[in-house]
Order: C-alpha cells, then structure tokens, then sequence
C-alpha cells in the first residue's frame, strides 16, 4: 500500500507539468530531423550502395571499404579529392590571410581611432557578410568573364578587353571574393576584443618604461591572439562548406573545391562517394571548429574582459585620417558598392559596361519583348519569378517560424526539465548541424528522405524536404537563441505565476512567451535571412518544383541570363539587408553578438 | 487562516548528496508569524519552496489546515498552482511585461473574478501600499522598495490564508528595510494570514517574528519565540548564530592549565549540571569591567568601539579574543588592564556535543566572582 503510493507520488510529482514529456518528444524530433540524417550519411559511406554492387564486387547493404578507396588512393581520387583538397585549402589559406591583412587594420580603425564617419562605416563595411557570397560571384562574371562562358559580354569585355581565364575563374577571383565577403570577421571579432581591451593595461606598461611598439608587441597582441584565430577558424569552416562561389567561377574551367566535387557526386548520384565525401568536409569542419572553442576556452582564462572602470582610449590620427578614410572608404568600394553597382547597372542596359543614354532600359525588369528565347518579358512581369518568390517566402519562412519555436521550447526544456539526460542530448543534437557544411547537411538528407522511412514516403521533390531541412539546418542558432533566453529569464517569474495559480499553458502564453518576445523575433527572423541566403543547402534539394530564389538565380546563370540572375539576386540582397537591419533595429542587437552562427 | 504542519519531511537533490532537508518536524499554528532563520544552504529556502510547491519533499508530509498538500507515502502531491498561497520572491520576480496593474490583475484573473471588482480589489490594494500612482509603469520604470511593494500587492490582492516570504527585505537599503518591516507586521496583525518567513539575518527575524525556527544544515536547531532564542539557546550553533556581536565561546578543557578555562571551571564549581560541560556561552552584554585587582580574570583592552549609546569594549584574555558591551562609556582605554566579572546565572552551558545544559544555582554559595 505504502510503495504504491509512493509510486503514485512519483508519478504526480514528475507529470505536475509536461516539461520532460515536451523534452522527449523533442529529443524524438531531432533525433528524426538531424541524428538520423547525420548517422545515414556515415554508414551510406561505409555499405555498399545498389549501383555499385558489380564494381565493389559485394551485395548491397554489406560493409566495404570501397567508397574509401575509391576518395583516397584510386586512380580517379586526385579529381575527386586530393585535388579538390588543395584548393580549398589554398583558397582558405589565401583568403584568410588577405581578410587577416585588411581586416585587422580595419578593425582598430574602427574601434581604436577617430576615423571620420565611424558609425557609418561600421554599417557598411559589414555590408558584404549581409550578402550571400555568390552575390558577388555573380558581380565578378559581370565585370570579368569571358567567352569560356556564354550570355553577354562582360564590361570587361565590352570595353575591348578580353579577360583572360586566371582572371575571369578559378582560384584567383574565388579567393578574392570569399575573402572580401569573410574579412567583416576580422574586422568585427578583432574590433570587439579591442574594445573591450582594457586601456589600464597599456598605461601600465607605459607607466613602467615600455615603448608604443613593445606594448603593441608583448601586451596587445598576445591578449588580441584569441579573436583572430578565432576569425581565422571561423573563415575556415566557412570556407569548406561555400559552395556557390566556387561554382559559379570554378565550374566553368573545371576548377573544383570540395564543395563542388561533392555537389557533382551528388548530382550523378553516387550517394557513397557522396556520403563520404560530405563525411570529410564535416570532419575537417568540426574539428576546425573544436579548435576554435578549445582556444576560445584557453584564452578565457586570461583574457580581460573591461571591468567597469575600462576606458578605450582613441588614438588621435592627426595627418594620417584623411588616408585612412580612404583606404577604409575604397574597402567599402571594392567589397560592397563596386560589385552591388554593377550587378544593379547591368539589369538596366542592354550592353553591359557602355555608358550611352540610349544603352539605358528598364526592360529587363518590367519590360514585354527582351528578345531571348525562354524569358522573353522583364523579370518583373515573369509568372515564374513571382511563384519562386513565394515559394521562398513561405519555405523559409515556415521553417524559420518552426526554427524560432522550437529554438524557445527547447530553451524551455534545457533550462526546466530534471531529466539532464534530456537536456544535454538536446543541447548537443540542436548543435550538430552547426558541424555541418550546408552542402554536406543536403547529402545527409537526401541519404534520410530520397526514400520512404518508416510512415513518411520519399519527400525528396517535395517542398517539405526543404522546409525540414532549412528548419534543421537552423537549429543551432535558434536554440542558442532560446536556451539562453531562458536561462537569464530564470525560474522566478514562472514560480511566481504558478503561486498565483497559473497552469502550465497559462505560464506559457501569459508570462514566457511574452517575456521572451524578443529573443523569439531574432530567433524567427535571423533564421529567415540566412535561409533566404542560403544556397548550399537548397541547391542539392530543390527541384524545378520548389525552386526558391536563390537555385533560381544560379539556373539563370546557368542559361547565361545575367541580367534576369542580377535582378533576382538584388532582390535578395534587398530582403537580406532590410532584414537584418530590422532585427537589429528591432532588438537592439549587433551583428556581431550573433557572429559565428550559421 | 491555516495552521501548517510540517512532518517529518527530507528533501535530497541527488542520491549521493547530502540531504538538502532533514527530519524536519514544525508545527506552524494558525495566525503565527513562523521565521525560518539560519546561513545560506541551511536549507530554509528549501523548507519554505516544499510548502510553497515549488519543491517535492523525498520523504514526509505537510499539511495545510485540514489539507494534505504533500505526502509522499499518501501519493498525494498538490502543485503549486492548486495551493493558494502568497508568495513573494527574494528578487520580486515581477513580471517585466506587465505594467503594476497587470501584474496584480493577473492572478485575479485567472480566479475569474469580474472585472469592476477587480478594478477595485487592485485599487485597494495598491492603494494600501501606497503605489497606486505608479498603477501604468513597468517594473523597470520602479526602485527596489517600489517593486517590492508591488510583489507584495500582487500577493496580497488575492487574501492568502498562508503568507511565505523569501528573504522579503534583504534587497532593500536600512530605511525601507524598516517601512517595509512595519508594513509586513501590520499585514500580519490585520489580516491575521499565517506567514512563514526565510532569512539569514537574524536582527529581521527577532523583530519581525512570534517563533523562530533556527536551521542548519537541512536541521532543525531550534523552534522557539525570539526571547526563547536568544535567552536560552538549544545548543552552540544557535547561541553563536543569533546575536548581533558574537557570543564569547569558552572551550573547556579538563586538567588544563589554560587560565580562561580555570575561570569558567572556578564558576561552574558553584552550579550544579545535569551532565558534564564541554564549552560554555557568555553574551558580550553580560561581561562587566571591573577594576583589575578585585577579579580573578585579567584582561587587556584592544580596542575600544562606540556604536552610539553603548560602546564595544575587544579585549584579549590569555590570547583569546573577547568581547564586551557596556551601556556607558568604559572609562579605560586601549592597552590597558581589566577584570572579567560574568553573572553565574548569564552563562550558557554546552555539552560536550554543544547541547544545552539545564543547570541549577547552588544557593548556598550564590554570588558572583
């Protein structure tokens, strides 16, 4: 009698609230949406796949080391791989070496100095991390391509100029742009640790006898190191999964990083290779990234964070601000205004680069006879553009809705429930994604959903492929978004609702929600921007179909129709940058709170 | 208005912990204005949150009135939000959305009252506490002692037979600490609700409360009115914990030659324990200073502290610190030579464990040295 009510009090006590029973049903969501995704694309590598039954010279489903071998030592594995390997190091190497070398300087200009008009700068040197990278990808053809590629002349070109290949594709743009696209890091990561560097330090080395340089030397970059690895890793793992750049200026001269060769893999569905292939660029990823927080963890233990009393000082530049406004202001030219420009002028005339008036329209916007054979109106008035707009607005924004919410209640259930085992898997499972390069993510889910699993039919084709996937690919931001949200809401005011007698859903809707309102609009609206960027993820998943935005754009340029591609990439550099400065108007936020998230 | 019974109740957090909560056993009655005193991890939040719902007791059974709340052997378990009690929070924990209105509104709400009289209810209320002006602002647009009056409007709009308060002052300056201390007597005296209280400040607990209930390390230590406490403390812990200057401890040894145990020894010769003595109490307020030769015990002056109307005399007896307090100023100064006189009646006596021992007064010599 006793031990049943004993039991029967452990059962009132653990369901007086369904905190744990939301964890467990969340813990199976994600279990569903990112584990078994991630664990398929591992044995996919490691199992023979049907197509290569004969070649590997084993039955289907039978473990096999041959995927290995054919990445790493067959004959075809220096264009698959090792090739493939050495650029996107190279690439990465060089990319953030040169973003290192503008960056830095940048980055005390802006934090350190009175450069004239800091504030706006601040804004508009971080504009081209705003922006997808392939936006400006697209801009370089339009500047510098040449017949290798077809549709019309580059300005380059128009101007009597023939670019030559080095120039127009490959390595050398591709490192340009990404690191021009990634040097917002430095500038941001390394601006704030020198912010927050407290000046006290410097005077004391002064007051002691140390000149300017040796304090720069022993006392400011030693405690400046953390952030710019850190920006350095970062750019790392952003560099491996970028898949967008790399194609739009490799591909056509048979140029490939990882990203590429995997995506071909994925496209002449060798799903083996594939897996293992993504399984690399997740492993290269996650470790880069451990790396970054085993340092970001070392470095707290010195770093000295500005007591209250911290002062940064500003360093007068005198005769030297004019050159650093240009040289800031010409940053600005190079990554954002030059290429934005171009891309905008060359929607509105008819020979790209030829300044005369009568080479001025509007017609590849709203205009009725273009004259090409497939898009023969303005982009404007195409029945197709508007359908992929609204398919981007509501899949992404579905998923960045289900992101934001799940993000809050998984915050709910870390920060409540007493099952820690619940807790942590979510935590870490939320995260994994995060490890994940968007490109590497897609083959994970075309290994999970190309087929029925359990009650659900193939979904591949189907928009809800990629509503689920941008909704999982999302994850980590929108429960870092939550969990910490919660944790700083703290027990007390839901404990203070229950006194008065408020029930679980009251609690919920009456106080939690509301409190967190604003955590919940950057966690529905962050993931909305990213997603609307987001190309490596869709690219793989999307079909004719479900087209959004951005496979739009890139099958534009595919039919060489720059103008149309242009106008529909400025369209979603548009959405990109009035979102992300509404959510920071909105929350009071900077970007670079947010930075290092997906 | 409900009494509160307490039975037996432990409360562990993980199985190789120490208990948070431990044989715990209070008989609140109905009206009483219980303090539940004792230092951080004590183990009196704990106590206070089990009544309150907000904690689920490992073992034992509370009941409120005539309801069981919680019993474990029962399979009883009420939440929090079925209990009806008012509860107010060491931060206040206002709800920041809401404006001072809302947030007493919110639980009249949700008991369905209508609206005209809940307009009026809140009007009282936060009339009552003298906030009502502030009835459309944000808890941020509030100070400290604002909110705190609000958290207790909150609490109060809804006539709570049960009152607990967790550590209600400790946020607040000297000042407000003493409005806020009137208010919550005259809340207690007017609606005569049952209030169980947590603090680790014992000057809160004397002031404000009929009973004290001294806890430590998830332990009852003692269970008594403020005078009770501090006039005859259960055991060591509780006479070194209340008191605003600490209690003089003296160990005793038995054969040594240590001149400040001898002392206490020549004393007890006079007193007739029911068990042998393994320390012994002496309040600072009961150490008179004597002129040097007429007592037994010398000592030298340290430091002499006013504290306006009575003056805390630090000496040093054979090495061993001492306190004294006396009501007029001491007339020696730092470095000087005194004598101890302690009342035999004044001392408190422990056990070798630190229990108290009752002890009688042998008559026939009587006196002081």
């Amino acid at each position: 009698m006793q031990g049943l009510g004993r039991s029967l009090y452990h059962l009132r006590v653990r369901n007086q609230d369904p905190t744990t029973l939301i964890g467990i049903v969340l813990v199976v969501l994600f279990g569903y949406l990112i584990a078994a995704p991630i664990f398929l694309l591992v044995t996919d590598a490691f199992v023979v796949q049907f197509a290569d039954q004969g070649r590997a010279g084993q039955p289907m489903g039978e473990l096999t080391w041959y995927y290995v071998e054919r990445v790493f030592f067959s004959r075809i594995s220096m264009d698959v791989f090792w090739r493939p390997l050495m650029h996107t190091a190279l690439i990465s190497v060089s990319a953030i070496a040169i973003a290192l070398t503008v960056g830095v300087p940048l980055g005390w200009l802006m934090s350190r100095t009175d450069l004239p008009a800091k504030k706006w700068f601040s804004t508009a040197l971080i504009v081209p991390y705003m922006l997808p990278s392939w936006t400006f990808a697209l801009a370089w053809l339009t500047l510098f391509k040449n017949r290798t590629t077809g549709g019309s002349a580059s300005w380059m070109e128009s101007l009597g100029v023939t670019p030559p290949d080095w120039l127009a594709y490959g390595f050398l743009p591709i490192t340009l742009i990404l690191a021009l696209h990634y040097t917002p890091f430095f500038i941001l990561l390394f601006g704030n640790a020198l912010r927050q560097f407290d000046s006290s330090l410097e005077d004391a080395a002064r007051s002691i006898g140390a000149k300017r340089g040796t304090i720069a030397r022993k006392i400011i970059l030693p405690l400046m190191l953390p952030s710019l690895v850190s920006a350095s890793t970062l750019i790392f793992a952003k560099c491996l999964g970028d898949f967008g750049v790399a194609y739009i200026l490799g591909v056509p001269v048979g140029f490939d990083v990882l990203a590429t060769s995997l995506f071909r893999a994925i496209s002449t569905s060798q799903t083996g290779m594939s897996a293992l292939l993504a399984l690399t660029i997740v492993i290269l990823g996650s470790v880069s990234i451990f790396i970054d927080m085993y340092l970001l963890r070392q470095a707290r233990r010195f770093v000295v964070i500005g007591s209250k009393g911290s002062m940064n000082r500003t360093t007068a530049l005198r005769g030297w601000r004019l050159p650093a406004f240009g040289f800031a202001m010409s940053i600005f030219l190079i990554s954002a205004f030059i290429p934005l420009m171009a891309l905008l002028l060359t929607t509105v005339m008819k020979v790209p680069g030829v300044f005369a008036l009568s080479n001025f329209t509007l017609d590849y916007w709203i205009g009725t006879d273009v004259g090409t054979t497939a898009l023969k109106q303005g982009i404007l008035l195409t029945p197709e553009f508007w359908e992929v707009t609204w398919n981007t607005l509501w899949i992404v924004g579905s998923a960045a809705l289900g992101a934001g919410f799940l993000g809050l209640l998984v915050g709910y259930v870390v920060a409540r429930t007493e099952a820690k085992s619940v807790a942590t898997f979510l935590r870490q499972v939320t995260f994994l994604p995060y490890l994940v390069p968007g490109i590497a993510f897609a083959a994970a889910y075309l290994s999970m959903f190309a087929v029925p699993r359990g009650p659900l039919p193939a979904l591949y084709g189907t928009p809800i492929i990629l509503v689920l996937a941008i909704l999982a690919d999302q994850m980590p931001f929108a429960s870092r978004a939550g969990i910490s949200g919660m944790m700083q809401l703290g027990r007390d005011p839901e404990d203070a609702a229950r006194s008065v007698g408020a029930g679980f859903i009251r609690r919920l809707t009456s106080v939690v929600v509301p409190i967190q309102k604003g955590a919940l609009v950057s966690g529905v609206m962050l993931p909305f921007i990213s997603g609307i960027k987001g190309l490596s993820l869709v690219v793989v998943l999307a079909v004719p179909g479900t087209e959004v935005l951005t496979t739009y754009a890139l099958r534009l340029v595919d039919y060489g129709y720059s103008q149309a591609s242009n106008a529909v990439v400025l369209m979603i550099c548009v959405i990109a940058f009035g979102g992300t400065m509404l959510v920071q108007r909105l929350t009071k936020s900077n970007l670079s709170d947010g930075l290092g998230n997906k | 208005m409900s009494s509160i019974s307490i039975r037996d109740v432990r409360k562990t957090y993980s199985k190789s912990a120490a208990p948070a909560v431990d044989r715990l056993n209070i008989e609140i009655p109905k009206s009483d204005f219980l303090c539940l005193l004792g230092p951080s991890g004590c183990g009196k939040t704990t106590t206070l949150r089990m009544i309150a719902g907000l904690e689920h007791p490992t073992e034992g059974k509370i009941v409120v009135g005539d309801r069981t709340v919680v019993s474990v052997d029962e399979g009883i378990y009420v939440p929090a939000e079925d209990r009806d009690m008012g509860l107010v929070f060491q931060n206040y924990a206002l709800w920041p959305h809401m404006t001072v209105a809302e947030n007493v509104e919110f639980g009249l709400k949700l008991r369905k009252v209508p609206k005209p009289e809940r307009d009026r209810i809140i009007n009282d209320t936060l009339e009552k506490l003298a906030i009502a002006r502030y009835r459309d602002r944000l808890p941020s647009q509030l100070s400290g002692g604002q909110q705190q009056r609000v958290a207790l409007a909150r609490m109060l709009a809804l006539k709570p037979d049960v009152i607990l308060l967790d550590e209600p002052l400790s946020n607040l300056d000297a000042k407000l600490r003493l409005e806020m201390r009137a208010e919550l007597k005259r809340i207690h005296a007017e609606m005569g609700a049952t209030i169980v209280f947590v603090t680790h400040d014992q000057w809160e607990a004397m002031t404000l409360a009929t009973t004290i209930a001294v806890m430590s390390e998830g332990e009852l230590q003692q269970l008594g009115t403020p005078d009770d406490i501090y006039e005859r403390p259960a055991n060591r812990f509780v006479a070194e914990f209340v008191g605003n200057l600490p209690i003089n401890i003296v160990e005793l040894q038995d054969n040594s030659t240590n001149p400040l145990s001898a002392w206490v020894h020549g004393m007890l010769a006079d007193i007739r324990l029911t068990a042998p003595a393994g320390s012994v109490g002496i309040r600072p307020e009961h150490v008179r200073l004597v002129p040097v030769e007429t007592s037994p015990r010398p000592a030298t002056v340290i430091d002499i502290v006013p504290t306006g109307g009575s003056w805390i005399v630090e000496l040093s007896a054979d090495g061993e610190k001492f306190f004294a307090i006396t009501p007029e100023p001491p007339g020696v100064a730092p470095g000087e030579q005194v004598g101890l006189s302690v009342p035999h009646e004044s001392l408190h006596i422990f056990d070798a464990a630190g229990s108290r021992i009752e002890a009688v007064l042998q008559q026939t010599t009587g006196g002081k040295s």
